[in-house]
């Protein structure tokens, strides 16, 4: 019934036990187990083993976390190279998908032997990922995947390279309204949104903060990643007009949420979003640039600051893409420059030592300083950023503003 | 109150959109036995060259359907001769297969031209609002159900008034019939289908407006569609508008007075419900083929 | 045939015995283990799709939502009770069937095609309740599984194995449905699903055992999956590409076979590894496989393996065996006398629109005649027994059957009670063997009649018996589309036997049928009743119908006009009318 053709049932099966063995001798590259260690080879180039969303869902951020390692690597082999050696990166796509970022690593770690590696973009690709390099004992450095349970594993190989994780990133806006005389604090607040582990963290953990300061909550909901329709939000919030609305916004949940109140013609005091204004031209081009003007936002990176190696990245970026840098490309440079650090300090590629002296050390890179608790979430706080002008300006912490005025209140829609 | 009038209103005017995207899928379906999957695809793809129009020569988006329109008359035609046509006579699921493939091929060559970025078109009035007493109507939005009401009435007039839509309907009730006075079985499905994909001609365009998108966001819109044909019965017009309206209220109410995040599926619940009691949906008469 | 399927699984045996070997082999390389388990978890999928898609031919385009909720379950529960996942794997098992059952009670008690949108809408659902059940599955931020437990030299060994051992006790469980009378009666679905009811299958239960059984598996692998990824999150687990990837599979290698969909799953996974390894980020996934399903679709609809089957077999036909004659008593046996009434129908009408087909016709047939129902064409002698059948409701009036009111039940009820028909154009399931279209019928509504092995023992032999009652016994593994029309008719005939039938329903059984098989065909039908089944026939040889009949009933315009001995009937002025009458009129139908 489902059979192809045969010669004889017997010297068929014999013919395909004999194929397929040989394709499993084939397959026996070689006998090294996995635990056993690399031997590392001095004069050969140091490979880092990456898997990136460079298509699907993630395809965006994926591409733009690749320029970011592929202008470290430029940089550090036209210095002369990590220990002496040049850097290989070996890129390879997972496609979005869970499967793939799995078996992509274990070839990357198993097969390919890489020396390290270096982390993907997105909580849902980390999680898995980061599994399989625990279990085969590699220091893990991602660039993105901010999400609490992350680290609440108990990995002792993994580090995420970025100043705060989800939590903690409400911090900076938090004093900044602490440092606001009571009058001019809100009174009212309103909390919508998106059910993501980078969104809503931050908002649940900027309500619970301000609730403690008096801020009284009139609107609280969460809504799902597919949501585009803002209009039944909107009118709510405009029959509750509350100070400030500070919206866990994604990308498009943010711009959509903007056109909405601006058709019912609301405009509150304080607006605050959380990732969607730092998706610079596109966030503009989506609300139009004169209604950007007082928003604030929190991000990891600002492309004015002073810290190390920032000019000469959003340099090499400009002159490789011709585009402003992004958020994404700027993580993952760090990322890589705190693998460098650790793998210079140790002077070895020794997964174990490189571990230990990341937990144990801090680690300058062009987001600032950055160190790591046991579980390897990060001990900084993120930067305050509003649009002033139709420019983007960091207004907090105080000490890496680079706008001394803040705009407060927020003009209405244009 | 008038948040209550406020909600029942957006939701009607989302419905008679939603309608408009349904009545392509419940035309072909009902001319063909066929459920194009395909179409939450075509409406992206209207979508995305609406986009592009709008923000390379500034055409308004709901005006740019009439150049839409005829492309995916041309698009539909064209995909049922070479597509669906090939399998015509083969069980009914595979051509649920082929559309559903041709979806997935719709999008993949979206990721590859327009990149996996969401995508909105905002013309002036964007952000402008009728104001009728304390409820405002968003202009964008009513401007989007007047052109969904308007296509719906012509798709109505030529169903009901032409010969080309008797030929159509003819063939929808009883093929073999039609068959024997002279209607073409292939000539009515090649035009049934371009018919149909060419209301995803305004409904993509209105889209564009209304909506952002992006080349993954059609699973969201045929699943949204086939719950509203299926609703109000599978090949029905009225079944279709109705489904659309319920759909829109369910959304709109849920989301105001209950949870966004629960708003798509109290649809699903509902259609589960209608499913429980009349199988056919609302409004649809059991096939023929139903009876042994 | 027969040797063909023992050679198939003895290739699949040899794979087995490789794919078992091979990590034992080549113990340390955790990738190709990797690239391996995830080609057994999308076999396994693909073979369980196959049981409601491939056998029923219901399409489910949002199956692997049974691979998360079985992930959901299983993560949830580990972390309640702090147990290992794997222990508690078969309950996702036991989760997906539960929900599989729940939507088919909804969705398959009709036809058609609800069932293909609601799968997609299902899936969709789970993702919405997976986000928003924030309580029970942590929402969108995911639930975090523990790593393995055992030593990271193995790491993927077991996992391996977890997935293989699933992967050989799903085919063994499609095999075994499909060699049961569940899997014949699916086939008779897919094939024809009003005639399938006729022949006593219960369509509505069927289905949703099929459903429910290619679910449990997929529910189990998503235990195991979960444990595997240590990571589950809604959008993860309900991905619609998951699906894609399952029907692609299935389609690929060969919907309806039992080892086409583990083909067609270790190609695609294949193919999609290398285009992951090679073609880099270039091409878009959704692209490849989007083209390939449609390019199956068009070029390959029946898959691989039964592409090539068709191929070997036309190489090689297999002989064609001439009808052998049988030994028919030479006698003829006297008819019973005509006992009580079985069969009663009571003022019924069936309209159509304006036209009425059926117009109050009241009807008896007694136990042991061969009652014949006679009249013009368009005179409603088939919607008649479609009434009686229960392809259609009746408008009004009641039936009885046996002393029992059947008019409200489903056909397949009137057929345990004993009532069987055959169609005036043959409705065998024709891409299945004759004898598999004998075993099909079921007598009664038992589940282990249900479950009961379709290729041998007590039913299989049963079927044989009645082959070679009409002749037909070396004709037994042909398909049954090969087979001359007036063979048809008869492997029909021996179809109806199988339910037991007390009264059978013959729906022109002379149409068509060559004068040497009409002999055997009265043959047949004189033998049966005097064993004491009764018939109604409806015929159009007048000549057939006085030897065979009595008594013979007329119907004309859907009315009943006479009725009687057929020496009497034929002298009726008003039958005379009908019939010159028609003569005269263009036939209607």
């Amino acid at each position: 019934m489902t059979a192809q053709p045969p010669r004889s049932p017997a010297r068929r099966s014999r013919l395909t036990l004999t194929v397929a063995v040989a394709a499993a001798l084939a397959l026996t590259a070689c006998g090294q187990r996995p635990s056993e260690t690399r031997a590392s080879e001095v004069d050969k180039p140091i490979v880092i083993g990456i898997s990136l969303p460079l298509t699907g869902d993630f395809a965006q951020p994926g591409s733009e976390a690749k320029r970011g390692y592929e202008i470290w690597r430029d940089m550090v082999n036209a210095k002369g190279g990590v220990l002496g050696r040049q850097v290989q990166l070996k890129i390879v796509d997972d496609a979005s998908n869970q499967d793939t970022v799995v078996a992509d690593y274990t070839k990357l770690i198993t097969q390919d032997k890489v020396d390290l590696l270096l982390g993907t973009f997105s909580s849902l690709l980390n999680y898995p990922a980061s599994a399989v390099a625990e279990k085969n004992r590699m220091v893990f450095v991602e660039p993105a995947g901010g999400a609490p349970d992350m680290f609440s594993r108990g990995f002792k190989y993994l580090f995420f390279a970025q100043p705060a994780t989800a939590p903690r990133q409400a911090d900076v806006f938090v004093n900044y309204i602490k440092s606001l005389p009571e009058a001019e604090r809100p009174k009212t607040a309103a909390y919508p949104s998106q059910d993501d582990p980078f969104a809503l963290p931050v908002i649940k953990s900027m309500q619970t903060q301000l609730e403690a300061l008096g801020v009284k909550t009139v609107y609280s909901e969460v809504y799902p990643a597919d949501t585009t329709n803002f209009q039944s939000v909107a009118s709510t919030l405009a029959s509750r007009k509350p100070d400030l609305v500070a919206q866990g916004a994604v990308f498009e949940d943010g711009v959509g949420m903007v056109r909405s109140l601006k058709q019912l013609g609301f405009s509150p005091k304080m607006l605050f979003q959380t990732s969607a204004p730092s998706n610079s031209s596109q966030y503009s081009d989506g609300v139009g640039l004169a209604n950007t003007e007082g928003v604030f936002y929190t991000v990891s990176w600002n492309e004015k600051a002073t810290t190390p190696l920032n000019a000469e990245f959003v340099a090499a970026y400009r002159k490789a893409h011709n585009a402003a840098p992004a958020e994404d490309a700027a993580d993952a440079f760090a990322a890589a420059q705190v693998l460098q650090a650790a793998v210079e300090a140790v002077g070895a590629i020794d997964q174990d030592k490189i571990k230990d002296w990341l937990h144990a050390n801090t680690v300058q890179t062009l987001l600032g300083p950055l160190s790591w608790k046991e579980n390897g979430e990060p001990k900084g706080s993120f930067l305050l950023a509003q649009w002033q002008g139709g420019k983007v300006e960091v207004v907090g912490p105080p000490e890496l503003a680079t706008s001394k005025t803040v705009v407060n209140p927020k003009p209405g829609w244009k | 109150m008038a948040h209550f009038v406020q909600a029942i209103a957006l939701g009607l005017l989302i419905g008679g959109v939603y309608a408009l995207m349904a009545s392509g899928l419940t035309l072909i379906f009902g001319v063909m036995r066929i459920i194009n999957v395909a179409q939450g695809a075509f409406l992206v793809l209207v979508a995305m060259v609406t986009w592009w129009l709008w923000n390379r020569t500034g055409i308004d988006p709901i005006v740019a359907s009439v150049v839409t329109t005829p492309m995916m008359f041309g698009f539909g035609w064209l995909s049922y001769r070479l597509l669906i046509a090939r399998i015509r006579g083969s069980s009914p699921s595979m051509s649920v297969l082929l559309t559903f493939g041709f979806a997935l091929v719709i999008e993949g060559v979206l990721n590859l031209t327009a990149g996996n970025k969401f995508k909105s078109a905002a013309p002036s009035y964007f952000e402008e609002s009728f104001r009728v007493g304390a409820i405002s109507l968003p202009k964008a939005q009513v401007f989007g159900f007047a052109a969904a009401a308007g296509v719906l009435a012509v798709l109505y007039y030529v169903l009901h008034r032409t010969w080309t839509g008797r030929a159509i309907r003819a063939a929808t009730q009883n093929p073999s019939g039609a068959a024997l006075v002279g209607v073409s079985a292939a000539g009515t499905g090649a035009l049934a289908f371009a018919i149909g994909s060419a209301t995803a001609g305004v409904g993509g365009s209105i889209l564009s407006v209304l909506y952002p998108f992006f080349p993954a966001s059609h699973y969201e819109w045929i699943s949204r569609l086939l719950g509203i044909v299926v609703l109000g019965g599978l090949g029905s017009l009225p079944g279709a508008v109705t489904g659309a309206a319920i759909l829109g209220l369910a959304e709109t109410l849920t989301a105001t007075y209950g949870s966004l995040g629960w708003s798509t599926l109290v649809f699903y619940l509902v259609i589960m419900a209608v499913l429980l009691v009349r199988p056919q949906g609302l409004f649809g008469a059991r096939l023929r083929e139903d009876a042994a | 045939m027969k040797s063909r399927t023992r050679r198939a699984h003895l290739v699949a045996a040899a794979c087995l015995l490789v794919l078992a070997v091979y990590p034992v082999i080549n113990p340390w390389q955790p990738y190709p283990q990797a690239v391996l388990l995830l080609g057994f978890l999308l076999a396994v999928q693909a073979t369980s799709w196959n049981i409601i898609s491939g056998y029923a031919g219901y399409v489910s385009l949002g199956h692997s939502m049974f691979l998360g909720l079985g992930s959901y379950t299983v993560g949830i529960l580990a972390a309640r009770w702090g147990v290992n996942p794997l222990w508690v794997a078969p309950l996702g098992g036991v989760t997906a069937t539960v929900i599989a059952v729940l939507i088919g009670a909804v969705v398959l008690r009709t036809r058609g095609h609800a069932f293909v949108i609601i799968t997609i809408a299902m899936l969709l659902a789970a993702q919405i309740i997976a986000v928003n059940a924030r309580d029970l599955t942590r929402g969108s931020d995911g639930i975090t599984l523990e790593l393995p437990f055992w030593h990271r030299d193995f790491q993927n060994i077991p996992f391996y194995y977890a997935f293989l051992a699933l992967l050989v006790l799903t085919v063994l469980f499609s095999a075994w449905i499909r060699r049961t009378k569940l899997g014949t009666g699916l086939i008779a679905i897919r094939e024809d699903e009003g005639k399938a009811a006729t022949i006593g299958v219960d369509t509505t239960r069927f289905k949703i055992v099929a459903y429910a059984a290619s679910a449990f598996f997929i529910g189990v692998a998503g235990g195991v999956y979960a444990y595997y990824l240590t990571f589950i999150n809604p959008v993860g687990s309900f991905a619609i590409l998951g699906s894609v990837t399952i029907v692609l599979a299935a389609l690929t290698g060969g919907r309806g076979t039992l080892y086409g969909p583990v083909v067609g799953a270790f190609l695609v996974n294949l193919v999609s590894e290398a285009a992951t390894v090679y073609a880099g980020g270039v091409q878009s996934r959704v692209l490849l496989f989007g083209g390939a399903l449609v390019l199956v679709v068009l070029f390959l609809p029946k898959g691989i393996l039964p592409t090539v089957e068709a191929w070997w077999r036309r190489r090689r036909p297999a002989e064609v065996a001439y009808i052998e004659p049988l030994a028919v008593r030479e006698r003829v046996p006297q008819p019973p006398e005509p006992g009580d009434v079985l069969l009663s129908l009571r003022g019924v009408s069936r309209r159509f629109g304006g036209l009425t087909a059926v117009d109050d016709v009241s009807l008896d047939v007694r136990q042991g005649t061969i009652t014949a129902l006679i009249g013009p064409n368009g005179s409603g002698k088939t919607t008649l027994f479609n009434l009686v059948t229960g392809g259609l409701p009746a408008d009004s009036g009641e039936i009885w059957f046996d002393g029992r009111r059947v008019d409200g039940l489903r056909p397949w009820r009137r057929c345990h009670l004993g009532l069987g028909r055959t169609y005036q154009v043959t409705r065998l399931f024709k891409e299945m063997t004759v004898r598999e279209n004998v075993v099909a019928p079921l007598a009664d509504a038992r589940w282990r009649t249900m479950v009961s092995d379709a290729v041998r023992g007590h039913e299989a032999e049963r079927a044989g018996e009645l082959l070679d009652l009409v002749g037909l016994g070396r004709f037994a593994d042909q398909r049954a589309g090969a087979l001359s029309y007036g063979q048809q008719k008869l492997v029909e005939l021996a179809q109806v036997l199988m339910l037991e039938p007390r009264l059978i329903l013959l729906d022109e059984p002379a149409g068509g049928v060559n004068p040497s098989l009409l002999g055997r065909l009265t043959d047949v039908i004189r033998e049966l009743n005097a064993r004491g089944v009764t018939f109604l026939v409806v015929e159009h040889n007048i000549p057939l119908v006085l030897d065979l009949c009595d008594p013979v009933a007329v119907l004309a315009g859907g009315r009943l006009i006479a009725e009687g001995p057929p020496g009497q009937v034929r002298e009726d002025p008003a039958v005379l009318e009908a019939y010159l009458g028609d003569d005269r009129l263009p036939a209607v139908r």
